[in-house]
């Protein structure tokens, strides 16, 4: 057999590695995607057509009745208002200081400032059930209990430590000649932050904007453990609450859940083409 | 007028002092360049100037003005970075303009200003253009453009040509020749190439660990170094070095040099018995057959750059190459057996610890 034939025979031998991983995705993919596919079916369902125990079955009709009971609901409206009062702020704030913080940690560096930075970013490791009864307290001396301030300095100040690794992480990538160079052009440290660093830091900002939204607006526990009125409930918590006593209403949860989804679905379609890149530009590293 | 002056300027890092007092006057308009080895703190002596680093002890003023503690932006200065350090989320014209912008400068007057550094620097085309769409060389004149603009009393550059490859470095350097015959503005350029170096200078500031070695024009660093350093540093090949003991021959003071003695006359103040090394330029021995013969040796190594060869050389009398500059007809080739003479120029004398002696004709 000639070489160039051989070598010919040697292309077409199959690799089945490929495959074998395409499917293992794929398979992973119907894993994550099924509970929100059954989800989105109850949504669609009457409750009778729920009870008869069909998850994954089309609906026989589309009945968008759920939907409108939730949408027409003023407690949802509610619910949703003050998960927006919250997650928004509080997105912003912590992603603000930890662009400040940031910014100091990697260009600023001062004596003591390593241990301060280990000080901060281990906040991240502290599980928030162990701080959970000191900021009870904290925050009903204060009187404040039963509103959305907790949460939101809550969040706050949980989301410094993530914000800031991420933007250190960030700004260390950022030559430091461009800061000199900007000081030697007139600018002061706002400046340079505003006018030069910021504008380069849109994707490790976007990374954080929908990872911070996503986890303030999914969040539980605070808003269960702040509130206990109807009127401060967040949408996680108006979810849950919206069972009731000796039933459960599936497809109007169903349906709540889905528009629950909907901002943080939204938030992750806006900065989507900054995310991918904020992710592999370094603005992750550890 | 000086232009710009330093005097006794100290600068640590913690324990390490890395400049260790450095005394220069810049005349205004003058183009002096500071060139040494890596380390030995002419870019951190530039960063110093620019007010990007904090002087230890001393005081630098340009022109009457002390701007030991003035901000950098107040110093009336620009600074040409090695890596540009462009905006990259900004168009050229903004780039350019930033100072301006930042200053308030009124945007007619901006746009007007941007324009005409565009139309000297021939960047017109490229003002809407960010930086990762620009060549290294219109990256290079844009970060000009930026300095220009703003008009200042001294220029820095930081081995501003070192990112550039061969060919886009030499039409560089010419554009920054040209730069400085139209403005006639205070530079001060920072490079490890002795090539900008010398051609670009109108005096030379060689640096070593933190010390001035010698300040002068290219031609008086070539032709007479102060020691062995600058010897050795100022020059391409660098310039071969012999050991020698002074000699009493028929009354006269001479250095056994292979099979020739040199007089060294009366003025050099050296001993009988005394250990000294000789420095011979490359151009300074010839392989020539009419040559005062030397020593023997064998070829090692042959560059041929068009114009010249350079020959390196394994002889006796040092343990290191010795390098003859031949005329690109001769060829000689690695192996060859060679007798090594002394063609007319200047044999170069220095202590053992570095510091010239004097110099005597070949």
């Amino acid at each position: 057999m000639s070489s160039v034939a051989l070598a010919r025979a040697d292309e077409r031998e199959f690799n089945p590695w490929p495959a074998v991983i395409f499917v293992g995705l794929v398979v992973l993919a119907v894993l994550f995607l099924a509970p929100t596919i059954g989800v989105l079916l109850s949504s669609l369902k009457t409750t009778k057509e729920i009870s008869l125990g069909e998850l994954w079955s089309l609906p026989h009709s589309l009945y968008l009745d759920n939907y409108v009971k939730i949408l027409s609901d003023p407690a949802v409206h509610t619910y949703l208002i003050n998960t927006a009062l919250v997650a928004a702020p509080a997105t912003a704030a912590s992603i603000a200081l930890g662009i400040l913080a940031g910014y100091v940690f990697s260009k600023l560096p001062f004596p003591g400032s390593d241990l301060l930075f280990l000080a901060i970013v281990s906040g991240m490791f502290f599980p928030p059930q162990v701080i959970l009864i000191p900021l009870f307290r904290l925050f009903n001396g204060l009187g404040l209990i039963d509103t959305l301030w907790p949460m939101i300095f809550v969040h706050t100040a949980m989301g410094i430590p993530i914000c800031t690794l991420l933007m250190r992480n960030f700004f260390a990538t950022v030559p430091s000649a461009l800061r000199e160079a900007a000081i030697l052009e007139g600018a002061n440290e706002w400046q340079v932050i505003t006018k030069v660093a910021l504008p380069l830091s849109l994707p490790a900002v976007a990374v954080l904007a929908t990872l911070q939204f996503t986890w303030i607006w999914n969040d539980f526990l605070w808003p269960l453990i702040f509130t206990h009125s109807d009127a401060m409930r967040t949408i996680m918590l108006g979810l849950v609450f919206l069972k009731g006593q000796y039933s459960v209403a599936w497809g109007v949860q169903g349906a709540l859940s889905l528009v629950a989804s909907l901002p943080t679905l939204l938030v992750f379609l806006f900065f989507q083409r900054y995310f991918i890149k904020g992710m592999t530009m370094g603005a992750v590293k550890g | 007028m000086t232009g710009l002056s330093l005097k006794g300027i100290h600068k640590s890092f913690g324990t390490v002092e890395t400049i260790k007092g450095i005394d220069l006057d810049i005349q205004e308009g003058e183009f002096v360049v500071f060139v040494g080895p890596s380390g030995c703190g002419k870019s951190t002596l530039l960063r110093m100037i620019s007010g990007l680093e904090s002087v230890t002890r001393g005081t630098i003023a340009i022109g009457e003005r002390d701007v030991t503690s003035v901000a950098p932006a107040k110093r009336g200065i620009a600074m040409v970075f090695q890596s540009y350090a462009l905006f990259p989320h900004m168009t050229v014209a903004e780039n350019i303009s930033f100072g301006l912008r930042l200053g308030g400068v009124d945007k007619a007057e901006v746009d007007r200003k941007v324009a005409e550094v565009a139309e000297t620097l021939q960047i017109t085309q490229l003002l809407d253009r960010r930086p990762k769409q620009l060549s290294g060389g219109q990256r290079q004149r844009v970060a000009i453009g930026r300095a220009i603009i703003r008009n200042p009393d001294v220029f820095l550059f930081d081995e501003p040509l070192s990112n550039l490859d061969a060919a886009l470095r030499v039409q560089m350097r010419l554009e920054i020749a040209r730069l400085y015959q139209r403005f006639g503005a205070t530079m001060v350029y920072v490079t490890h190439d002795q090539v900008e170096a010398m051609t670009l200078a109108d005096r030379i500031v060689v640096l070593n660990e933190g010390r001035i070695e010698q300040v002068g024009s290219p031609i008086d660093l070539y032709n007479a170094p102060e020691n062995q350093f600058v010897a050795q540093f100022i020059g391409s090949p660098c310039m071969n070095f012999f050991s020698a003991n002074v000699e009493h021959i028929d009354g006269e003071r001479c250095l056994s040099f292979g099979r020739e003695t040199v007089s060294i006359g009366q003025d050099i103040s050296v001993r009988e018995g005394d250990a000294v090394s000789m420095g011979v330029r490359p151009e300074h021995l010839s392989l020539d057959a009419d040559a005062r013969k030397l020593f023997e040796g064998e070829v090692d190594v042959v560059e041929r750059l068009g114009n010249e060869t350079i020959a390196y050389l394994r002889v006796p009398v040092s343990s290191e190459p010795v390098a003859v500059r031949v005329p690109a007809s001769r060829e000689p080739r690695p192996g060859d057996r060679v007798t090594v003479g002394l063609a007319e120029g200047q044999v170069h004398l220095f202590e053992p610890a570095g510091a010239c002696l004097g110099r005597v004709p070949a």
